[in-house]
């Protein structure tokens, strides 16, 4: 993993993490979407304690890399 | 010459780049006359107004339906039947075209309705923290990880979290039954 200048900035704890697996159907502009995907709530508090809630969606591709990227950090936080 | 008889794939290969690029790729801004005398420039402006409003059609409902190859075969075959329709060299183009972009057009159609922000990258480290001078060191591990997320055509916003092990293991757990899901959802006959 890159060490970037970002990483240094405030930090948020992650008080909950809620998701959903929708099914996009149809759109407006494209009649037969049907595409899974992973839609997260995150709940994180800054250290001040104050709340705010994150909203992001993945592809099932980008899920299973997210998986596999915290798997990765498990393995590693093992071991440190 | 009508633009009907035009022929040579370059040009019409061109516009439908030119079409793909402004209705499915967010980059407007390519004028009907810059289009006209770059690809078709013995083709009169009013002549080809109306063919230019045909060939988006026919993309836009290509790309709408998503189709496969043998969906596209028959439409296209419908098109050069019909009175005002395509010749079957256009035919030929526009199939070829469809068959190399439509995984690129498919994807910019799904982030186009996505309207909550997607995961745009994850970088991660592991530090190990060491607590207090006066008393024993106390090594806690920690996993801090920066989530680029971004709406499309939005510029980036980065969160950055910071989680103990137990925490990572948490959110592992979760992650895991988003799996299970997935593979649920696979599995089941559409």
């Amino acid at each position: 993993a890159l060490i970037r200048r970002r990483l240094f900035k405030a930090r948020n704890t992650l008080v909950d993490f809620q998701w959903k697996l929708g099914m996009a159907v149809s759109s407006d502009t494209c009649r037969s979407l049907k595409y899974p995907y992973v839609a997260v709530m995150l709940k994180v508090a800054d250290h001040s304690g104050q709340v705010k809630t994150k909203c992001f969606e993945m592809t099932i591709p980008q899920f299973q890399n997210f998986y596999r990227q915290f798997k990765e950090i498990a393995a590693v936080i093992e071991t440190v | 010459m009508a633009a009907g008889e035009v022929e040579g794939g370059k040009p019409l290969n061109g516009l439908l780049n030119a079409l793909a690029q402004e209705t499915f790729h967010g980059h407007p801004g390519i004028t009907e006359e810059l289009l006209r005398s770059q690809l078709y420039p013995e083709v009169p402006p009013e002549e080809f107004r109306p063919f230019l409003a045909k060939m988006r059609g026919i993309l836009k409902s290509i790309a709408s339906a998503d189709m496969d190859f043998n969906q596209l075969e028959a439409y296209l075959t419908a098109q050069t039947k019909k009175q005002g329709g395509i010749t079957s060299d256009q035919a030929a183009v526009i199939s070829k075209f469809w068959k190399s972009h439509k995984t690129k057009i498919r994807e910019s159609l799904m982030n186009q309705s996505r309207w909550n922000s997607g995961l745009r990258g994850l970088s991660w480290r592991v530090d190990g923290k060491s607590q207090s001078r006066h008393s024993a060191q106390i090594h806690m591990p920690v996993a801090v990880i920066e989530l680029e997320l971004g709406k499309y055509g939005q510029e980036s916003e980065f969160l950055c979290l910071e989680f103990d092990e137990v925490k990572v293991n948490q959110i592992l757990k979760t992650l895991s039954e988003v799996e299970e899901s997935i593979t649920t959802l696979i599995s089941q006959p559409n």
